[in-house]
């Protein structure tokens, strides 16, 4: 498949090397590596058969559970121009824009990505992918750490615990002393205090639990002790809510899925990274600048490429190298198809139906966790377990959420969801944890 | 065939520069509309609500297409043209994969939504871990590494933690060769290694007397690509792993040329106890400008209890989730890059066993054949048969003509060809390595090959002022200081500086 040769290729190329077959290409490899009946995998199958085979393999999965689950990925509309365009073969099927000249539409879109993230966020400059929400709280806690030369980590105990996961397998722990902190009635306590030994304050706006607070003086106090502060947040929110640049952090870092990206089971999806400028030549991962060629003409290339791990090996802001490019291109266009109003909407309407079901939840006599300061997202209580209440629910075509406690699920809303959908999950959940 | 032959119609268009989304914004024009709210408006009061409105750009549907899509013409891609670009495998992309990954579930499943209704997608990493594990010659898989280089660190950790857990933690030295991707030193390096180097030999191999001096008490492990970077098999591989192994250390297999050997041998065989893929090089799913990747790790049955978690496993209900019980813990937020996944495992139902047994030979034989019609142009770096690449030198005519891999490079761009990977092994003087991949016809080499040759005789000329190329592209060779110095990288920032300077 997909080797395009014919026996006339085959009798010219075999000539040339002098050889009579495929075998006497391998006559340096030991004899005791060598397959000799080749690999135990099954039979080729042509596209038309793999088309019923991965269509019937596609179709186990329950089909059309209405999703209400979020924790960092969400069902915000995709828009079928942003998908196409995301997927034209010349970006889609493309190398890394090593070489400018035949790149420049990478380039440029990358650029363009960079400079969207530092508008939205307020922020100086931001990197050109990395893998995901989770990985690139990590990397922010990397560099925090290797600016202030200190072993302490401040987190908010507000993550994803996958998240949290993460930044416990790559913040080496024998080293640096992660602190998780837990939230009073969902807020980070303002009260909080970092000490001198504090390298970076991580903390997730809004909060994993769908809480969100100004987190104005909370920075000031990290900032006064010389600590690095890093805000993770929802990009689909980022037009109702304040910027984390005018909140004060030096570092933003989000899950960007949802901004250009389908849900894709998690991945790929795309990891954004900005910060200050001062803190340019600690960041991982590729940037991409702008300049001019010989002639004068606008130009982009990768750049500050000294921090990278092909230039400087071990000593490397980071390890990362293939990233998650095409994603990044997927933001941008999604962005700039959504507009100023179009993101403000997706975040103003995901809020008030967020409401909308709070209030017919309680109205049904279903409690919630947090039903005052969360916005898009909140804590549902169970008198089942809720792992039960979940399956049942996806009986019943509702993705109800994240498991969040025994007794508890995270919901979030998107602006996709109706009003008729709410109400038949209200009607729905009443019915299952009732029974 | 005077640019190239058919392999090469230049592809890319320019001219004048297309202006930043940004600068096609006018107030008051937008391509999204969304339904109208359907619930009644309550007012919402939090204090980390703003008053103003997001900056973004302002652009109609149409503005935005044409503007994405003239990028796009500007833009190379294994669609469009030949990329000989050593250590990228760059084959093609089946189209078919598109439709597959874009089925409803496989594209639209939340990643916490539970494996009982998503038997569908565990069943697609499942089946792609038993092909990856007969490939490698492995046991058990994780899908969670996103690329190669978090592949890497995965099986970096692996080694760590179970050193720890016999009571090895003094084993702190992880060999890399002096040849090795960066990312090797680097991902050793985060995993909080010692990085040494071992040293390549005459032939381009690993240098086994370095080896042997280097390895002792504190050795945790080796990193190693077979065949290595120079693109040659590496002939001692037995002695290589009993020498680590026999001295307590585990032998990591970083599969950036796992392409050469499919189908021929397997790193299992080799004494390998982990292995990493790159799905976006073997298994043929498409670079995306760089990435999205996948960099699975697959490793022999004693380290599956260290595996990221979950795993997917098979019982009598179906498909399930298995958190193993030493593990590493999390190396992404769910299940690493399950679309790529899913698109690796279509190519490899495509290729079935026919084309999966003879993969590597036909990626050999096309670099064989290359570098021979190429070797009567310039020397090649070793004397010793190729695998899927192999690395040429201008050492030589640099120091007739000043003509310098880069400028090599530089021309072959001009004709329609990407340029191959320059400068890379390190240890090689001015590299130029080429990898042609298995899906190339041998009228596309020759094209390359004959251009090659054209373009060398044409640097060599009197008057030929070598900075001038490429001529042909949208754009010249850039500047690459003003942005490393002056940090033009925000719109805005260059225009800034031309008024500050």
């Amino acid at each position: 498949m997909f080797v395009p040769h014919s026996e006339i290729d085959l009798k010219k190329m075999f000539e040339e090397l002098s050889i009579s077959s495929l075998d006497d290409l391998f006559t340096h490899i030991p004899t005791t590596l060598k397959l000799n009946d080749g690999l135990n995998v099954p039979p080729t199958l042509s596209e038309l058969e793999s088309i019923s085979h991965f269509e019937s393999v596609e179709s186990k999965n329950t089909q059309n559970l209405i999703c209400f689950a979020g924790g960092g990925h969400y069902d915000v509309y995709l828009p079928h121009t942003v998908k196409t365009l995301t997927m034209r073969p010349e970006f889609m099927t493309s190398y890394t824009p090593y070489q400018a000249e035949i790149s420049q539409g990478i380039l440029q879109i990358l650029f363009e990505y960079q400079s969207l993230i530092c508008d939205l966020t307020d922020m100086e400059l931001a990197n050109a992918s990395l893998y995901d929400g989770a990985t690139s709280v990590a990397e922010a806690i990397s560099v925090a750490i290797n600016k202030t030369k200190r072993n302490g980590v401040v987190v908010s105990n507000g993550f994803n615990p996958n998240t949290k996961e993460v930044v416990n397998t790559l913040v080496d722990r024998s080293k640096f002393d992660i602190k998780y902190v837990d939230l009073i009635d969902y807020m980070f306590p303002e009260d909080y205090i970092f000490t001198e030994e504090d390298a970076a304050f991580v903390v997730s706006l809004p909060h994993y639990e769908g809480s969100a607070q100004d987190l104005t003086t909370i920075v000031k106090n990290a900032k006064a002790v010389g600590v690095i502060t890093i805000c993770y947040i929802d990009p689909s929110l980022l037009g109702i809510l304040k910027t984390p640049g005018s909140m004060g952090f030096d570092i933003v870092v989000a899950e960007g899925q949802s901004m250009g990206s389908p849900l894709s089971f998690g991945g790929p999806t795309v990891g954004w990274f900005a910060t200050k400028k001062e803190l340019a030549r600690l960041v991982p991962g590729r940037i991409i600048g702008e300049t001019r060629d010989s002639n004068h003409t606008k130009t982009y290339v990768m750049t500050l490429r000294a921090r990278e791990q092909d230039i400087r090996r071990e000593k490397a802001s980071s390890n990362i190298c293939t990233n998650q490019t095409l994603n990044a291109v997927g933001s941008t266009i999604h962005l700039s198809w959504l507009g100023p109003q179009g993101l403000y909407e997706i975040g103003y309407q995901a809020i008030q139906k967020a409401s909308y079901m709070k209030q017919q939840l309680l109205d049904h006599d279903i409690n919630i966790s947090n039903p005052n300061n969360s916005l898009r997202e909140f804590i549902v209580q169970t008198s089942k377990p809720a792992v039960d209440v979940i399956i049942e629910m996806g009986n019943k075509g509702f993705l109800a959420g994240i498991k969040y406690s025994d007794n508890e699920i995270l919901v979030a809303v998107t602006e996709k969801r109706t009003k008729s959908e709410i109400d038949k999950y209200v009607t729905s959940l009443q019915e299952v944890d009732n029974a | 065939m005077h640019s190239g032959g058919n392999a090469s119609s230049l592809p890319l268009v320019g001219g004048a520069p297309e202006p930043t989304i940004n600068q096609l914004s006018k107030p008051g024009r937008r391509a999204s509309r969304f339904p109208k709210l359907d619930v009644p408006v309550t007012e919402i009061n939090n204090p980390a609500i703003r008053n103003d409105k997001p900056s973004l750009p302002e652009v109609s549907e149409h503005d935005l297409v044409m503007h994405y899509s003239r990028l796009a013409h500007r833009n190379f891609a294994v669609d469009v043209g030949f990329y000989p670009l050593g250590s990228c495998t760059m084959k093609y992309n089946p189209r078919f994969a598109d439709y597959v990954a874009g089925l409803n579930t496989f594209a639209n499943s939340h990643p916490a939504t539970p494996a009982t209704f998503t038997q569908g997608n565990l069943e697609v990493l499942h089946e792609l871990e038993k092909f990856l594990i007969e490939i490698t010659g492995m046991d058990n898989a994780t899908f969670q590494p996103p690329a190669g280089a978090s592949g890497e660190l995965t099986g970096l950790l692996i080694i760590k933690k179970y050193l720890e857990e016999n009571g090895l933690s003094n084993k702190k030295d992880i060999i890399v060769p002096d040849s090795a991707h960066g990312t090797n030193p680097a991902s050793a390096k985060m995993a909080g290694f010692n990085v040494v180097e071992v040293s390549t030999d005459i032939r381009g191999m690993v240098n086994i007397e370095d080896l042997r001096s280097l390895v002792n008490e504190n050795t945790a492990g080796l990193m190693l690509t077979n065949p290595n970077t120079g693109g040659l098999f590496e002939e001692n591989i037995m002695e290589i792993s009993n020498i680590i192994h026999e001295n307590g250390g585990l032998i990591y297999y970083d599969g950036a040329n796992l392409n050469a050997i499919v189908g021929v041998c397997r790193p299992g065989d080799m004494g390998f106890d982990i292995v990493h893929s790159n799905l976006h090089k073997t298994f043929a799913t498409p670079h995306g400008g760089g990435g999205p990747g996948s960099g699975p790790v697959a490793v022999k049955g004693f380290l599956k209890e260290y595996l990221p978690g979950p795993i997917v496993v098979q019982n009598s209900n179906g498909y399930d989730w298995y958190s193993p019980k030493s593990s590493i813990g999390r190396m992404h937020g769910y299940h690493g890059n399950f679309l790529v996944a899913l698109r690796a495992l279509v190519y490899m139902k495509l290729l079935g066993k026919e084309g999966l047994d003879t993969l590597g030979s036909y990626a050999v034989l096309n670099a064989r054949y290359l570098s021979s019609v190429i070797s009567k142009i310039i020397p090649l770096a070793y004397n010793e048969p190729c695998m899927h690449e192999f690395v040429a030198t201008v050492k030589d005519l640099k120091k007739s003509h000043k003509i310098k891999a880069y400028d090599v490079g530089k021309a072959l761009l001009d004709k329609g060809f990407h340029s191959p990977t320059i400068y890379f092994p390190l240890i090689i003087e001015e590299a130029l390595m080429f990898e042609p991949t298995e899906t190339q016809t041998v009228d596309t080499l020759d094209d390359l090959a004959e251009t090659l040759k054209l373009i060398i005789e044409e640097l060599q000329g009197e008057d030929v002022s070598l900075e001038e190329y490429p001529k042909n592209l949208p754009v010249g060779r850039p500047n690459e200081l003003i942005p490393a110095k002056h940090l033009t990288v925000n719109w805005g920032d260059f225009e800034l500086l031309e008024l500050t300077e």
